[in-house]
């Protein structure tokens, strides 16, 4: 099973201030236990919530808001998807990732859809085009 | 540049309520079509949908502290249900795209859509850590044309 595990944003963050060399440093050297355990899939770092922005869906109205936003400590700072047996297997590791902020963080670990969760209105077609981009997209990943 | 379209939770996705059908297969139609097109394009790097947050937990961490928290969490609207993830020439191309993203919970449904750019290794400046992250391939564009 997958799981997106995502660091909140705090004021540093949402400043723009990028972690030091000591933090990078523990960051690879954890990123590295993950690759060896054959448990990473992807890692992220995003750039401040200035940078970005918002679209709202009302009917068939769409808004756009341009970032910052003002809930920093509910914005997302960076993420991690890993593939694991289990949510146990998840917050152990999580347990021995390195503090992500200078000060206090939380990280957030959400388990992701598979194709078979979403039943029938995932008709066939749906899902040979899914498995057809899929393929698409790890070839060019290689 | 690459950017993360984060698709903002609401309650019925935190209820893991699909919309009723027929509309439940127009909304995953309408998703498949537009996914296709950004494939289609070259700006496609990855897409899911995360399940609701009872099914997670949160880990916080305080002065050397790991406190755990089992899931699921207040704030509906600051959750995320989902994420597209796209690699462009510029900023305008990625909020043109996000403008075309379908209603994420249904047409007859309010959702909202965050649009993030991402960290690429060279933002960090270089150090050994860097050269490390590197030697994963985490963090870097997999498409050298864009």
């Amino acid at each position: 099973m997958r799981f997106m595990i995502l660091v909140k944003a705090d004021k540093a963050s949402e400043a723009g201030v990028l972690p030091d060399e000591k933090l990078l440093a523990a960051m690879g050297k954890f990123n590295e236990e993950l690759v060896k355990a054959g448990v990473m899939l992807a890692g992220e770092g995003l750039q401040p919530s200035s940078k970005g922005a918002r679209v709202k869906f009302s009917g068939e109205k769409r808004t756009v808001i341009d970032g910052p936003f003002a809930e920093t400590k509910e914005l997302i700072a960076g993420f991690w998807l890993w593939q694991v047996k289990s949510k146990e297997e998840a917050i152990e590791w999580v347990k021995r990732c390195p503090n992500p902020m200078p000060g206090e963080s939380v990280i957030e670990i959400r388990q992701v859809f598979e194709a078979e969760d979403f039943g029938p209105a995932f008709t066939p077609e749906l899902r040979e085009q899914e498995e057809r981009l899929r393929a698409q997209l790890s070839s060019k990943q290689q | 540049m690459r950017f993360m379209i984060m698709v903002k939770a609401t309650r019925d996705s935190e209820a893991g309520v699909w919309p009723e059908e027929p509309e439940k297969e127009r909304l995953f139609a309408a998703m498949a079509t537009y996914h296709e097109e950004l494939a289609k394009s070259g700006v496609l790097l990855d897409a899911s949908g995360l399940q609701p947050s009872s099914k997670g937990a949160r880990i916080k961490f305080s002065a050397g502290k790991r406190t755990f928290v089992d899931g699921p969490f207040a704030e509906t609207k600051e959750l995320i249900a989902g994420y597209t993830i796209i690699q462009v020439k510029s900023r305008e191309e990625a909020f043109e795209w996000a403008k075309r993203f379908p209603a994420p919970h249904g047409d007859d449904k309010e959702g909202e859509i965050e649009i993030r750019q991402l960290y690429e290794l060279d933002d960090f400046g270089p150090s050994e850590a860097v050269d490390r992250f590197r030697e994963m391939g985490l963090a870097t564009a997999p498409n050298p044309k864009h």
